[in-house]
């Protein structure tokens, strides 16, 4: 049985997907949401440069930010060739 | 309360059982299948139908509006979290075409996408309050 509380956050959580644009997400905005995405596991990984800790956070980001990167790489070309086309 | 009894009913039956024939939005279309896997991604449930399309549970016909029993992005595991990155990467180099909607390559990123969001943007916590609860846990102040 859920919690009220947590069923407003999944509520709050939905809404803020929508609003987003992130419930589903159009073919051609992929590469941006994962540039959108990087951008924000960088910031979250500046802010932890400076704590001097949350080794484990940091090498999870590190992680995200690699498998974005590559994620990244690959759509990017992908769109651009099929635009080619 | 503020649901109406047809959303209440909706929820009680929500998720679809295996082997329901279901109905679905894609793009401007209505869509069909049976089902035969529900499975959680790292956000919501996804439909697995029999012929192996993937499709999100809020675009099957007859989901409750509001999400019934999404995770929170907090409870996902590193160790899982990793694994979805580790098949998304797999998915891309193996040169799946992501443009395929309703495959699992799709399914996939768009749920990422969307638990990144929310692990970083969690409806209104920001970093420093997480920051603050994890020392809270941890003893320190």
């Amino acid at each position: 049985m859920s919690e009220p509380n947590d069923e407003g956050k999944k509520q709050r959580a939905w809404k803020s997907l929508q609003d987003a644009g992130l419930v589903e997400i159009a073919m051609e905005e992929f590469p941006e949401r994962i540039s959108e995405a990087k951008r924000t596991v960088i910031g979250r990984l500046n802010e932890l440069m400076q704590a001097q800790n949350r080794m484990e956070e940091r090498q999870s980001l590190a992680h995200s930010l690699g498998a974005l990167k590559n994620l990244e790489t690959t759509l990017r070309s992908d769109v651009s060739s099929s635009r080619k086309k | 309360m503020n649901s109406s009894p047809l959303n209440v009913a909706t929820a009680a039956n929500w998720p679809p059982e295996i082997g329901q024939f279901v109905t679905f939005k894609s793009m401007d279309t209505l869509k069909t299948g049976y089902v035969k896997l529900v499975q959680w991604g790292l956000v919501w449930r996804d439909i697995v139908l029999e012929d192996g399309r993937v499709i999100p549970e809020h675009k099957i016909i007859g989901c409750p509006e509001t999400p019934v029993g999404w995770r929170n992005a907090q409870d996902v595991s590193q160790e899982e979290r990793e694994a979805a990155e580790e098949r998304l990467v797999t998915m891309s180099q193996a040169g799946l075409d992501p443009r395929d909607r309703e495959q699992a390559f799709w399914a996939e990123l768009n749920q990422y996408l969307a638990y990144t969001y929310l692990r970083f943007k969690d409806t209104g916590v920001e970093n420093k309050d997480i920051d603050a609860m994890q020392n809270l846990r941890e003893g320190r102040r």
